[in-house]
Formats: C-alpha cells, structure tokens, sequence
C-alpha cells in the first residue's frame, strides 16, 4: 500500500530524513516512535504530500504522491500534530466543509458528517464553535475530520494528545477496528499505546529508521517491553 | 468549482464571524456617507465622481485589513495543512479564497449604492457615468484585494502582510505624485502603474480597454503569483 524508496529530505543544510525506506502493507497498523525532532512528522507530511522529498521516491497504492499528489490525497486521511480547525466554525459546519473538500458526493456529505459526529461522540458540540470546545474535543474534531471519507490510509500524529483516559480508550478502539480494513500510521510518545495498537514499529533517531520490526517478534527477541527497548536505543545507538 | 465556491462561503462566513468585518463595515459606510453629503453639499451637482475619488483613497487603507488574515491565519493556524492534504488544486483554493474576499468587498460597494438613488431622487445624474464609476471603483477593489491576498500569502504574520500590501498599495497610488521627477519611458511606467489614471477615466463615464487591461492583468498576476507563493511554500 505505501512503498517509501531512499527518502532525503532536507531542511537548507539540516538533514531531516536519511535515506528511508520502508513499505506498509495494506490493514497493517503501524507506530512510529522516536523523540521530538527524529523526523516522524517530516515523513508524515512527505506521505500526506504536504512536503516533497529532496531525493527518494514515495508511492501510496502504485501513484506517486509528488506527481499524482491529488489522487493520492484522495486516499488519505490526515491528523496533524496540531488538530487543524477553524475556530469560528461550528463543529457541524467545519466537518460539511471537510466533506465538501474530500469529493464526497454532495447527497452523501450529510449522512457521513453524522456518521463521524456519532462515531468520535461529537453529537452533544455539533452547534457548538470549535474555539469554546476543550482541547479533548478539539483532537476529536480533528480525528473526524480525518476518516469523514472512509480514507484507504490514516496517518494520524499524536492522535490522543490531550485526551483524558476515557477518550483515550475510545480513540484507540476507534483505530483497532480500523485494522485489516485500513492502513494507520501513527506517531506518539506514549509507548504503551503503540504496544496496545500496532502490529508493527518504526522507531526514527536523527531521520533514520533504526528499527523497523514486528512489534510481538520485537518483543519476543528483546524479551523486555517497548519502554525499555526504546530507552536502550536511544541511549546507546543500537542499529537496525 | 464546487470546493471553490465552499471556500468562498467559508471565507465570507469567517469575516462575519470576527468583529473586525463590522467595525470595517461601519466605519467604512459612516465615513462615506459622510463625505458623500459633503461633496454634494459641497459641488451641488448630481455626480459621484469627486466620491469616487475618496472611495478610492479609503481603499488603501482598509482592503490590507481585510486581505491580510486570508493565508496568514491559515498558515498560523496550522489549517493550510488540512487545505493542502485534502484533494482540492491549489488554484481552487486560490480562487475561492480570492472570491470570499471579493464577495465581503461587493457588499461594501454595494451599500453604497443608495448614494446613486438619492442622486436620483433630487437630481437628474448621468446613469452610464455613474455606473462606468461603480464599475471602476469595484475593479481597482478587487485589484488591491488581489493584492493583499499575494502578501497574506507570502508570511505568517498578519502584520507583515497588512504592511506588505500598504507598501505596494501606496506605490501606486502615489507614484503618479512624483510623474515630474521622471520622463521618458519611466514616466510612461509610472503613469500607467498607478491607479489614479484609470480609476479616473472610469469615474467621468469612460469605460477604456486599456483601463479594463490594466486591472484584469493586475488581478490575474497577483493570483497567479499567490498561487506561485502557496505552491513555493510547498516545494522549499
């Protein structure tokens, strides 16, 4: 589903991705992990065609997402780090608008703005602005906006940021039952929360990928917990 | 088409919902009712030109207010991500933030409409030279709107933009001032860049295609120069 061929990406003289290459299978679930300023959210961006590679290649289901960039948009739903709303819109309002932005067919945009407000349980703000919202519903705002279409992939950065830990369980049952029917990426600090949703983790340090593993084989041959595995790497260096 | 015209909406609909659009608004149409009953007062003839003239000065100052959030707000906000990862061209969302601005604008000129029919009501004023300066003063908006769009599209800050655009907006307005200074070629420029030239023809009923020319290139250089900032911001 996504093919990442030798990706470069630099910011003037800062290297921000070396040379990465991966591919995700479609339905798999993958975490990427890795401290701030590893470059998890550079590659997102480059995935979600926000951002061009400097040199490398990136294909999403066979389209090239630097030339075919609308096509590939069309199969994605995307989270930013910072959920991207409009404060002075309505919830109902901001979600239509979403809609109207994703090609959904004007007579089925209604019907999918309930759907996503029933599933991310924002019936009872839906009139309300998105600006006087807590910044738990906002992040939910945000997720909705992401998989209003049913996206084929959903890459979603830091998507329980700032949920309390009823909505935290909600928004991971939400992407477990995404799985084998879509492909999720998604970037956290929170390492147990990759350990309870992915099958699979891409753990980034300093723009290179230094583990890209099964996640229950990483386990099993490290015989310790993501926590630690994640803390050895980053203290010591170790290679993919 | 469609997600231009949701832009649009979106654009439109965000100017009602700040105060900023109001106080515009009213400030705008008191200071031109104002003026518009002291030039008639004043010329004691049934014409709109000379308040044309202020319209036209007022622009300057206000349009760069109004233009100034259309892609700063988006890019400080972080919303230009979620624009530009949705399957919408970036001339889409060009063009439909382009004409939420000019729709919030049309109003302003339209409001002041009731001027031609209070004319009408005490005087006999020439329709076509009302209607060629209607005409006139909606085009030179539209190219200062173009304008304030391309610097909203150049930075974040929304100073920066409003500032951008009064730099350029004063240049030409206010270059023709100093036409003296010049000859030759470079006068020719300078009289043909600023606006006061034009604006005026279509203000005493003449409607010129160099005229027309000059404002629809105007606004199609700054859109295709803001989609060129949006697109650069992308690929840097």
């Amino acid at each position: 589903m996504i093919i990442t061929q030798n990706i470069t990406k630099y910011f003037g003289g800062f290297c921000a991705l070396k040379d990465v290459s991966f591919t995700i299978g479609k339905g798999e679930i993958v975490g990427f992990l890795g401290q701030n300023g590893a470059g998890k959210t550079t590659l997102m961006r480059i995935l979600t065609s926000y951002l061009p590679v400097t040199s490398g290649e990136v294909l999403i289901d066979g389209k090239n997402v630097a030339r075919d960039s609308l096509i590939v948009r069309k199969k994605i739903g995307y989270l930013p780090e910072t959920p991207p709303l409009y404060l002075n819109m309505t919830v109902k309002a901001y979600l239509l608008f979403a809609a109207q932005l994703k090609d959904i067919h004007p007579s089925q945009q209604g019907l999918q703005v309930d759907k996503v407000l029933e599933e991310c349980n924002l019936n009872d703000v839906q009139d309300k602005n998105i600006g006087v919202l807590s910044k738990g519903y906002k992040q939910r705002v945000g997720i909705a906006q992401a998989i209003i279409d049913d996206p084929e992939v959903l890459i979603l950065d830091e998507p329980t940021s700032g949920l309390d830990p009823v909505q935290i369980i909600q928004v991971r049952n939400l992407i477990k039952s995404l799985e084998h029917k879509r492909t999720v990426i998604l970037s956290t600090h929170i390492l147990s929360e990759i350990q309870q949703i992915a099958q699979r983790v891409l753990i980034i340090k300093s723009g290179e990928i230094i583990v890209d593993r099964n996640l229950k084989d990483l386990l099993i041959e490290k015989g310790e917990n993501l926590e630690d595995i994640f803390l050895k790497l980053h203290a010591g260096g170790e290679n993919k | 088409m469609s997600k231009i015209i949701a832009i649009a909406k979106k654009e439109l609909a965000a100017y009602f919902k700040s105060p900023i659009a109001y106080i515009v608004l009213i400030v705008t149409i008191s200071i031109f009712n104002i003026f518009f009953f002291l030039i008639i007062d004043e010329n004691r003839e049934a014409s709109l030109r000379d308040v044309f003239k202020v319209m036209e000065f007022l622009f300057i100052f206000i349009i760069p207010l109004l233009t100034m959030k259309i892609f700063a707000e988006e890019k400080s906000g972080g919303t230009m991500e979620f624009l530009m990862t949705t399957p919408t061209t970036n001339t889409a969302i060009v063009l439909g933030k382009y004409l939420g601005s000019l729709m919030f604008f049309t109003l302003i000129v339209g409001m002041t409409l009731s001027y031609y029919f209070i004319l009408e009501l005490f005087g006999q004023p020439e329709r076509l030279t009302v209607l060629s300066g209607y005409l006139g003063i909606w085009l030179e908006g539209a190219f200062f709107i173009a304008i304030g769009m391309m610097t909203s599209s150049w930075t974040k800050n929304q100073i920066i933009a409003a500032i951008s655009s009064y730099v350029i907006l004063f240049l030409l307005y206010f270059s023709v001032t100093f036409i003296k200074y010049f000859s030759g070629t470079l006068e020719f420029l300078i009289r043909y860049m600023g606006t006061s030239m034009h604006m005026e023809n279509f203000a005493v009923g003449m409607i010129a295609t160099v005229d027309l020319v000059y404002y629809l290139s105007g606004i199609f250089i700054c859109i295709m120069l803001t989609r060129l900032s949006v697109e650069n911001r992308l690929w840097r």
